[in-house]
């Protein structure tokens, strides 16, 4: 790393810590939503193998958060140590926010979750269930919060600037701006379908594996499958809706996700291009393949609606052509992934139409199974993909046309701190990355105690 | 900057929360070194379980701290930070590697790796957190509002004396909380370790006292003006009588479960002479409160969402640690 500038060095460290970290958020939103779920059931049925799915994914849940909170401090530290600049104009909106973040909602979270991991004996079950809820309520309004953060960083309302510092006029309009809420619902929705993938994939590896509570993994795997018909659509429809908010709003970055260089001529439509690759000159694209007027069809609702181009905006307020392409190849992979996972619970779901899904059919449909464990992983990927269309295609921007990324950056660092910062970081992060792939492995190979009490 | 009331608000709040972090943590952190004394793991495993339901919800007031500070003074968080890059990044390894070790032991085969990571954990915290202070009282060069220093302007021998200190001040805390909470070490051997390490704060704290006005006229100024010169010689005497009075007790072995609680009153008392030593600087010598607040908007905004939130998580901690907090039974 040595010879990189500080700028860009601050930019690989909040890159890495924030690819990391995103990881963890994903996942206990994602499975304190099954745990509140499973131990609601089981308080209105009492069956016990609600109680036991409960116990069971809490232990990976509890990894996820510790690994989530490691990850988290850093990136909201590097506000002030990388980004002084940025903090100092964005501060009076962008801190309260994240204040409201960590005392709102984090607090909540931490608080509940000592009763709800520890307390199965010490406070009564309506408690403990509470506790649950609010783990879960407390994990997802403290996404809600950073995304709303984000996403006026994106496209900042109610604010004006006053000597290089932002000025809040109306709360209202800069929480919700018009990128907020959808912005939220995606980010959401991409915690609980990746949840539901990742369990799937660790239920049809028990099951391949013939687990001796194999009985137990394919319940899971059927309530799992059960919440992917639902949410694999609903994500897909509020990925569109996103969409149109970044074509109003940032049209710079919607042409940088589609390499789209020059606005189509009247009467034609813009074409939606499946593979592409710029020129190096940066002006256009070298090769490109696309189906014609796709994308007008996508953004205007029309075959010849207009699409501004890359070209149309200063050289110094669009993304740069590296960008551009990372953005556009991001964008198609976390596209291509929520088809695929679409179409895999609709397979999901025949199977289970055809009373396939049993104990007994597995190692008849090993294929079947084996293309769930495949999936595991995708859920993750697709929303790294969406955050590096989100972040990489607003540049140069840090605050969307009020202040540039390179402006942005603290004063008097040094590079050789930031590098050994980053190797340092870097470090602890492959460890728990390992550990938790380890340790969850091991959770899963051990199976569920279904022989212990039930309260 | 007209005069208006929410910085000052603002500010005792975030004090409120910073010095809430420091007594629950504290001894956390305190037991997380002394963890690393030589002992049996199975002491070890017992000092990490009883900490398991709250060092979580302990460790939270770090961060609402921090979130209150970039929202009301982000002026500080950014140019506070920015200097103080190094410290920072130690507190993050530090909180990192706890975080995981809590978990990882309570999985791991090999039990003695990460309750000794934890142990480890905790110091390099606690380093982090003695290097920030001494870093912050040293004084942070600021001009126009930009730091102008060097990220290595924090190592001063003041912030080495603040470490040193910090470190056997939590440590006393710890035994102070483990005494009153577990059977733990009510043994002959403890009370010596814990007069030597109340001797070791009281010595660090005092030489970083008598340095901090040559490294930074605020402090000078303060030690020798009227009437904050009568403030904190006041205050030195009360900190002196309740230590005397606690080591008395120590050293008697009487009142044990006071133990704990004139720690508290001695870490309060710290944080009151740090506040009468820096008011209303928040870097002191470069940055006041109001300097650093945000618009009286954001403040007010901050305040109506913040303020009634304040008191239930209290509230709810306050439950917390009572269903958890209760003396370990059946001994060592």
């Amino acid at each position: 790393m040595k010879g990189m500038d500080v700028l860009t060095l601050s930019r690989i460290q909040f890159a890495d810590t924030a690819i990391f970290h995103i990881i963890w958020p994903l996942l206990s939103i994602g499975l304190a939503f099954y745990l509140v779920l499973m131990e609601g059931m089981w308080l209105r049925t009492k069956d016990a193998k609600f109680y036991h799915q409960a116990r069971f994914w809490t232990k990976i849940f509890v990894l996820t958060f510790a690994i989530g909170v490691s990850s988290g401090f850093p990136l909201s530290f590097q506000f002030g140590t990388n980004w002084a600049e940025f903090s100092k104009a964005a501060g009076s909106f962008f801190g309260n926010i994240l204040g409201f973040e960590t005392t709102i909602a984090f607090t909540l979270e931490t608080a509940s979750l000592g009763i709800f991991l520890f307390g199965w004996k010490r406070v009564p079950k309506i408690i403990h269930f509470l506790s649950g809820v609010g783990v879960f309520v407390g994990a997802s309004l403290s996404g809600f919060w950073i995304v709303v953060a984000n996403s006026w960083m994106q496209v900042p309302r109610g604010i004006h600037m006053e000597d290089g510092k932002i000025i809040v006029d109306n709360y209202m309009e800069a929480i919700f701006n018009p990128s907020s809420l959808v912005s939220y619902g995606h980010m959401w929705l991409a915690c609980i379908e990746t949840t539901l993938f990742f369990m799937a994939g660790l239920c049809a590896l028990a099951l391949l594996n013939k687990a001796k509570e194999s009985a137990f993994f394919l319940t899971a795997f059927k309530y799992v499958l059960g919440l992917m018909l639902i949410v694999t659509p609903l994500q897909i429809g509020f990925g569109h809706l996103i969409g149109l908010v970044v074509a109003e709003h940032q049209p710079a970055k919607l042409a940088a996700s589609e390499l789209h260089w020059d606005v189509n001529k009247p009467g034609d439509g813009a074409a939606w291009n499946i593979i592409a690759w710029p020129n190096e000159e940066g002006t256009g694209n070298a090769f490109e393949l696309g189906i014609p007027a796709g994308l007008s069809l996508i953004v205007t609702d029309s075959l010849t609606g207009t699409v501004q181009g890359l070209n149309e905006f200063p050289k110094d307020e669009r993304p740069n052509a590296i960008e551009s392409t990372i953005t556009f190849y991001a964008f198609r992979v976390m596209v291509a992934i929520g088809v695929i996972l679409l179409l895999l619970s609709f397979l999901g779901a025949w199977y289970w139409w055809k009373k396939r899904l049993t104990v007994e059919g597995v190692q008849k449909d090993r294929l079947f199974w084996w293309l769930f464990v495949g999936a595991l992983p995708l859920g993750f990927i697709a929303t790294e993909a969406g955050w590096v269309v989100r972040e990489v295609g607003r540049q140069p921007w840090v605050m969307y046309h009020l202040l540039k990324t390179s402006d942005a950056v603290s004063a008097h660092l040094e590079s050789s701190v930031i590098s050994l910062f980053i190797i340092g970081l870097t470090t602890i992060f492959a460890i728990m990355f390992i550990l938790f792939v380890f340790f969850t492995y091991r959770i899963v190979r051990a199976g569920p105690d279904l022989s212990a009490p039930v309260p | 900057m007209t005069e208006s009331i929410l910085p000052i608000i603002w500010y005792f709040i975030i004090c409120g929360e910073l010095g809430l972090y420091i007594l629950l943590d504290g001894a956390n952190l305190g037991i997380g070194i002394l963890s690393l004394f030589p002992q049996k793991e199975e002491e070890r495993g017992i000092m990490m379980r009883l900490l398991g339901p709250i060092w979580n919800a302990n460790e939270t007031w770090l961060l609402v701290a921090a979130g209150s500070l970039f929202g009301a003074f982000p002026l500080v968080y950014a140019v506070g930070l920015n200097a103080l890059y190094i410290p920072a990044g130690v507190i993050l390894i530090g909180l990192a590697l706890r975080a995981v070790s809590f978990e990882f032991h309570a999985y791991a085969n090999n039990k003695r790796f990460w309750s000794g990571m934890f142990g480890v954990a905790s110091a390099i915290l606690v380093a982090g957190q003695g290097l920030a202070l001494g870093g912050l009282l040293s004084g942070v060069k600021v001009v126009d509002g930009k730091f102008a220093g060097s990220l290595f302007d924090f190592a001063t021998p003041v912030t080495f004396l603040i470490t040193i200190g910090i470190f056997f001040s939590y440590l006393v805390l710890g035994y102070a909380y483990l005494i009153r909470n577990s059977s733990y070490q009510n043994s002959n051997e403890t009370f010596p370790r814990i007069l030597i390490a109340a001797g070791g704060t009281f010595i660090a704290l005092l030489g970083a006292t008598f340095l901090l006005p040559e490294t930074n006229y605020v402090f000078f100024d303060r030690w020798t003006m009227s009437p904050t010169m009568y403030y904190l010689f006041a205050l030195a005497g009360v900190i002196g009588f309740v230590s005397v009075t606690l080591a008395y007790y120590v050293i008697k072995k009487i009142h044990l479960e006071r133990v704990y609680y004139l720690c508290l009153g001695i870490f309060v008392l710290g944080a009151l002479g740090m506040l009468i030593g820096t008011y209303p600087y928040l870097l002191p010598g470069s940055i006041t409160i109001f300097e650093a607040a945000s618009p009286d908007s954001t403040l007010s905004f901050m305040l109506w969402g913040i303020g009634p939130i304040l008191p239930i998580i209290l509230l709810y901690n306050f439950y917390l640690h009572k269903i958890f907090a209760r003396k370990t039974e059946g001994g060592y």
